[in-house]
């Protein structure tokens, strides 16, 4: 369902026998990011632990529990101490994963990477590419608006984000894009872990051997020249070439694995809203706060993990030194103590305390990047394809697990 | 109306000068509230935006200060 379906009861009850009835597991004590029935059944399994389940816990693998209160998935982010995010992001983690770098170390180290790496995307160059983007959207938009119907995900969605990122900020060849947007999906989404790996793997070959050519090359001043310049630890020591590698891997999966869901998204909801398409196209001043709306509904991080430092209680459940927790940011956004009508979408809204790019120290450097690539999509869809619908047959395919992606969207006009 | 905006805190969503250009900065270079660490003056008039970017604070890093 998506916002636009009327609202499922929230009164519910959350005895086992109550839960395993409703969703087919007790979502409580035995929840699974990776259960088809928490893709099929997305915005009501949110709403639900949103109104109900401060904190959930899995069984699956080593276990881990999932923290969903706007209060609560903030203290944690913010107390990275307690919090850490250095044994990884991901629950039941493949063996022999190498770490990605920010995202998977705590301040200091951390601290040092991001203070050379904010400012190749902060929000005053990010602007310098809104330009370009929007130019993009429309070479996009070229190759199938007289066809008069897209798949969105394959020939817009999946390849607007790879662009603004690997052509315009890293200058790299798009052709070797697919490979990689295949390898980060894979890699993210195989059911089986060991693909998932060796997916993971493919994708760090490929820029190792990037970095390793950029270095031969003369400086640019770029983003790719200050992660090979690197950075000096606490200790003294510089940091070693994985962690160099790691950086770049990670702001890959960052920049092409998340915006896709909330461009597809808007453009559905969009598309089957035709009174909300009108409202944007009549008040294109709308569309910043629209965005953030969508953000708020449709996030792409439905958690990140951290493992706990030390026995803490969180909403009177107490996890235990070593235990892995998830931040649930994709419920803190519904969060109703803070935000009246969660379950429901208002581009209207004002002042939207949303998670979806995350909280505290590991704030998602590609965010403002990611809402210039929002913001140009919407307005340059809709100044080119202003009536449009879902092509019969054609709804979209999803695909969840601590990401949720779009697979596919018919659409035609 | 004063306002004081955590240092600790504010990790550069970039919210509160979205919502409120007039009340606050970003620092040019990184994106961060450019008072971070500072309590700062309020525009008369300017109130209502300036609830609406610390509303949409994600870090909850921007606090009223009573005089
Ligand atoms: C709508 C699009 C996006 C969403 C919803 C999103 C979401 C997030 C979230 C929730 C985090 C926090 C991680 C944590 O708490 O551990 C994060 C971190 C990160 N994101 Fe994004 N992201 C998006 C787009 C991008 C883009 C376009 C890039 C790259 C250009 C990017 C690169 C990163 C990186 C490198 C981190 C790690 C930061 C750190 O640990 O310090 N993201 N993102
Ligand atoms: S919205 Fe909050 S975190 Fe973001 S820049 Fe402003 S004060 Fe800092």
């Amino acid at each position: 369902m998506n916002g636009s379906s009327p609202t499922e009861p929230l009164d519910q009850e959350t005895t086992p026998e109550a839960l395993i009835e409703r969703f087919g597991r007790d979502l409580v004590n035995d929840f699974d990011l990776d259960d088809p029935v928490f893709n099929d059944r997305f915005d009501e399994t949110l709403n639900f632990m949103a109104h109900k389940c401060p904190v959930v816990h899995s069984k699956v693998g080593k276990g881990y529990y999932m923290i969903n209160t706007q209060d609560d998935v903030r203290a944690a982010a913010q107390d990275w101490q307690t919090f850490s995010s250095a044994k990884g992001y991901m629950p039941n983690r493949p063996d022999g994963l190498p770490y990605l770098m920010p995202e998977e170390s705590d301040p200091p180290i951390h601290t040092r990477w991001r203070r050379v790496l904010n400012p190749h995307l902060s929000p005053k160059v990010c602007a310098g590419y809104e330009q370009v983007v929007r130019d993009d959207a429309n070479a996009l938009i070229d190759k199938f608006i007289d066809r008069g119907e897209c798949e969105f995900i394959s020939e817009f969605g999946a390849l607007l984000p790879g662009w603004a990122f690997f052509k315009n900020v890293l200058g790299l060849p798009i052709d070797d894009l697919a490979m990689l947007v295949n390898g980060v999906e894979e890699g993210t989404f195989a059911l089986d872990l060991a693909e998932r790996a060796r997916n993971f793997g493919e994708v760090f070959e490929y820029l190792d051997k990037h970095l390793q050519w950029r270095s031969t090359q003369p400086q640019r001043g770029d983003l790719i020249d200050t992660i090979l310049a690197g950075v000096t630890y606490d200790d003294g020591t510089e940091s070693p070439w994985e962690h160099k590698v790691s950086i770049l891997v990670d702001l890959t999966f960052g920049g092409i694995a998340t915006t896709t869901f909330v461009m597809g998204s808007a453009i559905h909801h969009l598309a089957t809203n035709p009174d909300q398409r009108q409202l944007l196209i009549d008040n294109p001043e709308l569309v910043e706060n629209a965005i953030e709306e969508y953000a708020r509904f449709f996030p792409p991080v439905v958690a990140l993990g951290r493992t706990a430092t030390a026995d803490v209680e969180v909403a009177g459940t107490s996890i235990k030194e070593g235990e892995f927790v998830m931040l649930t940011y994709a419920c803190a956004s519904r969060d109703p103590r803070h935000m009246d009508e969660p379950e429901k979408i208002d581009l209207s809204r004002e002042g939207i305390p949303h998670s979806t790019f995350g909280v505290g120290p590991h704030r998602c450097i590609g965010s403002n990047l990611a809402r210039i690539e929002l913001i140009a999509t919407l307005e340059e869809w809709l100044k080119r394809i202003p009536e449009y619908r879902v092509k019969p047959g054609g709804e979209p395919t999803y695909v969840t697990g601590f990401l949720r992606s779009m697979r596919t969207l018919q659409l035609e006009w | 109306m004063k306002v004081y905006i955590d240092e600790e805190k504010c990790t550069g969503h970039g919210r509160c000068a979205k919502y409120a250009p007039n009340v606050f900065r970003l620092n040019d270079e990184d994106g961060y509230n450019a008072d971070a660490g500072k309590t700062i003056d309020v525009p008369v008039g300017e109130e209502r935006n300036a609830a609406l970017g610390m509303k949409s604070c994600p870090e909850r890093a921007i606090s009223v200060v009573e005089d």
